[in-house]
């Protein structure tokens, strides 16, 4: 699942211990898996966010294999407790990732929640939803003052690894 | 064989006319800046009455800004200061009704003013001014540099585009000089001066002037009375515009950025002797430099530094910055540069 220092010595535990036991977990995690696919971005905890993270992606696997699969309609079923939510994972977000084979969540860190328990927060989403993006594309200026001397420097590099090569 | 009698007899001439003109720079500087300071006393004793404008700020959060200024006495540089801190410190430019003006220049008439920073969208025209403002600085450093008994006289210098990798100030030195060859501690020295006047945060105060008082101001240089009237010439309205940075008065073709404050990193890179005109050995004094926004890394600034060390060539043509017409490495006679461009 996730690359760290508790996975690496995890003795046998798979997964975080959130709510009242395992069966409580899942529908924790169930429950915020259909906020996902609804609003294709929601804010939760980091831990559950995390934790959300890699049943989410399952689930575009598996909706990606199309609606006669049985298994994948099973697990639509079993994921999704908002049943009108069904058609759309596999009208709109599976067609969405067809040529994308991993990586359709983008997970941001937000600040601590304002709240007495001060926990971290985290923002997860589907990848190519209409909302505004989450991170800002750096600009970079071509025609910067530093910019322009460094084209001027590769530009000089290169016609004199031409004349070398000649 | 004759040619190079011609240059000996001028160069007697010259000798000659600087003999009986002499004069210590230092003494020069001061008559300069009292004829500059004269002038800009004059034209504001011109403004009798108080008028108002509206300026119009245009730029990102400044949308519908109404400030109402002083005619022909307030500044972009006293709009800005109406505005942040960071619009006083970083806008380098400022561009009135379309048209680019220097920031301290005083606005004549209602406007619409944009600040420039080095970070515009198309920093273009900032870039150019810059440069230019950084070989006015180079020119001033080594008019100062040099003891009272050695002449210097700064001819026109060719204006290089950014991606030439280097600003060039073109100066002959005193025919004692002539077989000087700058050492590395020398351009330390110089880049120290600089350093200084940086460090000093001095402004480039425009003053838009006739050519006679111009004609008065460098009565003493000859190369500099006949670049006030190429000037003269070329400009539309027949005036020429002084800049002056501390006691230095400047010609410059173009707008100059607001302070020396503006650039940080600043070094002077190399003096090349070029070929000999009528006027004594011209020689290229290099540098480079980059605004305070744009810092680069030293590494960077090492590998740029070292190509700035290499002569430039100027291309005759005002050409395209996208094509240099030729590889670098050559030979300083083929360099027109006794030519003055555009």
């Amino acid at each position: 699942m996730r690359l760290s220092l508790s996975t690496l010595i995890s003795h046998g535990r798979m997964a975080r211990r959130m709510g009242l036991g395992p069966k409580s977990r899942i529908d924790m995690l169930r429950n915020i898996l259909t906020g996902l696919v609804r609003h294709e971005r929601i804010e939760t905890t980091r831990g559950k966010a995390d934790e959300v993270r890699f049943y989410a992606e399952k689930l575009i696997d598996y909706a990606k294999k199309g609606d006669t699969d049985e298994k994948a309609m099973k697990m639509a079923c079993f994921w999704l407790t908002e049943k009108d939510l069904v058609p759309k994972l596999f009208r709109v977000l599976a067609p969405r990732f067809e040529n994308q084979q991993a990586g359709y969540t983008r997970m941001a860190r937000i600040p601590n929640r304002e709240n007495l328990d001060r926990a971290p927060m985290a923002v997860l989403e589907y990848k190519g939803n209409p909302y505004p993006p989450l991170f800002t594309p750096k600009r970079d200026n071509e025609l910067t003052l530093l910019n322009q001397l460094l084209k001027g420097y590769r530009e000089e590099r290169e016609q004199q690894a031409a004349a070398k090569a000649e | 064989m004759a040619c190079h009698s011609a240059c000996r007899v001028f160069y007697r001439r010259l000798v000659s006319s600087a003999a009986e003109a002499k004069m210590p720079p230092s003494e020069l500087r001061r008559l300069r800046s009292a004829v500059f300071s004269r002038e800009q006393a004059r034209q504001r004793a011109l403004i009798t009455r108080t008028e108002k404008i509206e300026v119009t700020m245009e730029g990102p959060g400044l949308q519908g800004t109404l400030l109402v200024m002083n005619k022909g006495v307030s500044t972009p540089y006293s709009c800005a200061r109406h505005l942040t801190e960071w619009h006083v410190n970083s806008s380098a430019l400022a561009l009135v009704d379309g048209e680019l003006w220097p920031l301290h220049h005083p606005l004549t008439h209602s406007c619409s003013l944009s600040l420039l920073t080095f970070k515009e969208s198309d920093p273009t025209q900032v870039n150019k001014a810059f440069w230019r403002s950084c070989a006015a600085l180079l020119g001033q450093v080594l008019e100062n540099a040099f003891k009272e008994e050695f002449t210097i006289e700064l001819l026109r210098s060719p204006e290089l585009p950014v991606i030439s990798g280097a600003f060039c100030c073109d100066l002959v030195l005193d025919p004692k000089l002539d077989d000087w060859t700058p050492s590395e501690e020398t351009l330390r020295s110089l880049t120290r001066d600089a350093q200084q006047l940086i460090h000093q945060n001095l402004p480039w105060e425009p003053l838009e002037v006739s050519p006679t008082v111009a004609l008065e101001a460098f009565a003493h240089s000859r190369c500099k009375q006949e670049e006030v009237e190429e000037r003269a010439a070329e400009s539309p309205n027949g005036t020429v515009t002084l800049y002056r940075c501390g006691d230095h008065i400047l010609l410059s073709g173009g707008p100059l950025v607001a302070r020396t404050g503006l650039c940080s990193q600043y070094e002077v890179t190399a003096v090349h002797n070029l070929d000999k005109g009528e006027m004594g050995l011209h020689r290229r004094a290099q540098g480079l430099s980059l605004p305070l926004q744009l810092q680069a890394h030293h590494t960077i600034w090492r590998r740029l530094r070292k190509r700035a060390e290499r002569l430039v060539e100027v291309s005759p043509p005002p050409a395209p910055e996208a094509a240099p017409p030729s590889p670098v490495a050559e030979t300083p006679a083929q360099t027109p540069s006794s030519a003055p461009q555009q």
